[in-house]
């Protein structure tokens, strides 16, 4: 998408987004059908805003709000259950959990080592397609190969199960660089589907100012001071005031999410090192 | 009169520019071979007007130390960055070094207190950035783009064109083709940044370093000698890029300003990773509190060495750590000992280690007491790595590119002076070039 059309959406009211949102979400549904349309999520602020508009869409239309998937991939906070048994209960939720148990039943902490000829003839491809020759390696977020058995394998697993066409991602431009180049609708390999990220032109700002608005439950980790949340055990709070309460423009909204120290040690794991 | 020539002088230093481009783990024997079969157009047109030769790099020869020894000029002893991981003073927590442990000054800052302006972009070891005449964008390992950068109006314009600090190489979970992708995506994007900065601003000093070479080397390095892997085209397609970029940031500079390539460190393929760590751990001399260690924070009293990235050996001395138990009177004899034990390391039917050097061979300067004690060079192909939850001695990756310190590459559009060359001799190759004198180097110049 070019620059000026991205600042654009970016600049645009809370109400315009909402119905930017929505109507990518209108033109999901119409292409690919609640049926094989899945929605990604975590019990975060941003995938919960997500998962609204996707129901408030869904009752516009007139039709059945698609499946949600929640990927557990073993670390998963306490406070983010209590929100996602509230909402799926609260909302009606259609929820699927995405695990590896056949990875994550081999391991009793985070950091235990798991023998990779134990493991399923679909995780020794997995680890095989990696190129990773060793007989272990640590369940953990952030080792390469746990975090792809966890995540990546558990969400490429559901997808093919349930013939999944379209996955909708809770992802936003102002998070990190990298995503700058994401667009509403974008095709992806292994297994061939089509992402759809309704929110990308939400600001975090945006994200509190619409929970405030409509009213939206959320974990209570944010009030703790946690900006951003991704696994238990890398995952920190940067401040001791509420999330929303922060100095959201100036500061770096993943920096407690396996961010900083935590962020360095991946790369350079993802390097050889450590 | 001597006024005169003073102010005449001043004027001539004003029109001396160098530009400086870094291709990270970029090999000479490779360069070469890709001027031989025609893939390099334009460096071969280079190699003949200047000279391109092949350079050692740091020890380690890893990118935070050998560019921070670039930058600097001078030896891990006095610039501190022995790697890309330290213990924290009197513990045995993690340290990730940044610029603000890089303890020499760069070349940016001495040219900046001779008024001269400065562009640096993606040299590693430059997070967050400092202040400084000029404008800076930091590189590996770079988190957040905006304290990568200085000043802000960098920063916006970085922003605005969807600037990349750095391949995301989880993606290479999902395949190899996706990870070629993205370094296309972000050596695009680099390359767009780095040719604004050098038609759009004043510089005396401009250097930029391309990190994706380095990427492509760690994870697709079969592809290269590999006709049948997917990605081979791919391999030989990014140096093809590559050479035109050289070509067009050449055909910008003219041949009367220096024009410099470098690389940090060579590339060969991994036999086998080598784990120290273990190898200590059957030796007897490295024992952990837990079966499994999360991390050095569960080391034993009863240790007596231990490794950080990539074959850093420290002796766990009395005093020095707070469980330290090796006294000073046995600390010669302990490192003597290692030494010889490393030395007939095999593995696979072959010896691993081929030198092993004490730290007063390497290091000198107020860092000193910082320097590992022991450091370890591999015979090629062997990768040695300081992993510490590793029970086999060796074994293999998902990487299958590994770092040499010999066959990194230097390239001049003029004639030099000087063989054998470091790493540490590009600083003050690059300072006399911009006719700044009397700084203390541990380098030469080479011009």
């Amino acid at each position: 998408m070019a620059q000026d059309e991205r600042e654009k959406l970016s600049a645009l009211s809370l109400e315009e987004k909402i119905e930017h949102s929505k109507k990518i979400i209108r033109e999901a549904i119409e292409k690919f059908g609640a049926e094989k349309l899945a929605v990604a999520w975590t019990g975060g602020k941003d995938s919960t805003t997500m998962v609204w508009l996707f129901r408030e869409t869904c009752r516009e239309l007139g039709v059945k709000m698609p499946g949600c998937m929640f990927i557990d991939e073993g670390y998963v906070f306490e406070e983010i259950w209590d929100i996602f048994n509230r909402l799926k209960k609260d909302w009606g939720l259609d929820v699927t959990i995405a695990k590896n148990t056949d990875v994550s039943d081999k391991a009793k902490n985070v950091g235990d080592m798991i023998k990779v000829s134990s493991l399923n003839e679909r995780n020794r491809r997995e680890i095989a397609k990696l190129e990773y020759g060793e007989e272990e390696f640590p369940f953990e977020p952030e080792s390469f190969v746990g975090n792809h058995l966890m995540k990546t394998v558990a969400m490429n697993v559901f997808m093919e199960d349930n013939e999944i066409k379209a996955l909708s991602t809770a992802i936003r431009w102002d998070e990190q660089e990298a995503r700058i180049e994401e667009d509403f609708f974008s095709p992806r390999e292994n297994p061939p589907h089509t992402r759809i990220q309704p929110i990308l032109h939400f600001k975090e700002r945006d994200i509190w100012d619409f929970i405030f608005k409509y009213k939206i439950p959320f974990c209570s980790l944010y009030k703790e001071g946690y900006r951003s949340l991704g696994a238990k055990g890398s995952t920190v709070k940067m401040s001791d005031i509420p999330a929303w309460e922060q100095d959201l423009e100036n500061t770096y909204e993943r920096e407690g999410r396996g961010q900083s120290k935590e962020e360095v040690m991946g790369k350079l794991r993802d390097l050889g090192y450590m | 009169m001597l006024g005169f020539f003073k102010k005449k002088q001043k004027e001539e230093d004003k029109k001396r520019k160098v530009i400086v481009l870094g291709i990270d783990g970029a090999p000479c024997t490779l360069l070469n071979r890709f001027i031989e079969q025609g893939i390099m157009p334009n460096l071969a047109r280079l190699a003949k007007k200047g000279t391109l030769t092949d350079m050692t790099a740091s020890i380690p020869e890893v990118s935070s130390t050998s560019w921070s020894t670039f930058m600097t000029g001078v030896n891990p002893g006095r610039h501190g960055i022995y790697g890309f991981t330290e213990l924290r003073k009197g513990s045995y927590k993690w340290k990730f070094p940044n610029s603000g442990d890089v303890r020499s000054e760069t070349l940016w800052e001495i040219a900046g207190r001779n008024n001269r302006r400065s562009i640096v972009l993606n040299v590693p070891s430059t997070y967050p950035a400092k202040p400084l005449n000029g404008i800076l964008t930091a590189g590996f390992v770079a988190l957040d783009l905006q304290k990568a950068t200085y000043p802000e109006s960098a920063y916006d314009y970085l922003k605005s064109i969807g600037y990349r600090m750095d391949v995301d190489t989880r993606k290479a979970q999902e395949s190899a083709s996706a990870l070629a992708d993205d370094i296309d995506r972000a050596f695009e994007i680099r390359k767009k940044a780095i040719l604004n900065f050098l038609d759009n601003n004043e510089w005396d000093l401009f250097i930029s370093v391309i990190t994706e070479s380095d990427r492509l080397h760690h994870y697709l390095w079969t592809a290269l000698e590999d006709e049948n892997h997917p990605q081979h085209g791919f391999f030989f397609d990014f140096y093809r890029k590559l050479d035109s970029f050289i070509g067009e940031m050449y055909e910008r500079a003219g041949d009367d300003i220096p024009f410099i390539i470098l690389s940090d460190h060579g590339f060969t393929t991994i036999k086998k990773e080598v784990y120290l760590n273990a190898w200590l751990k059957e030796r007897g001399y490295l024992k952990f509190t837990k079966e499994k260690p999360g991390s050095m924070e569960d080391m034993h009293e009863q240790s007596k060495a231990f490794v950080l990235d990539p074959a850093r050996f420290y002796i766990h001395k009395k005093g020095k750590y707070p469980k330290g138990c090796v006294e000073e009177s046995e600390y010669e004899s302990l490192r003597q000992k290692i030494k010889e034990e490393l030395l007939s390391l095999v593995v696979d039917g072959e010896k691993v280690v081929k030198r092993v050097m004490f730290k007063e061979e390497l290091y000198s300067g107020d860092l000193f007491d910082d320097a590992p004690d022991i450091v370890a060079l591999s015979f090629e192909g062997y990768d040695l790595k300081g992993s510490i939850n590793k029970t086999e001695i060796a074994g293999n990756s998902f990487l299958t590119g590994g770092h040499t310190r010999e066959n990194a590459v230097f390239y001049i559009n003029r004639g030099i002076s000087g063989k054998d060359i470091n790493i540490v001799d590009v600083g003050p190759t690059i300072m006399s070039l911009l006719g700044i004198d009397g700084i203390h180097f541990d380098g030469k110049s080479l011009v």
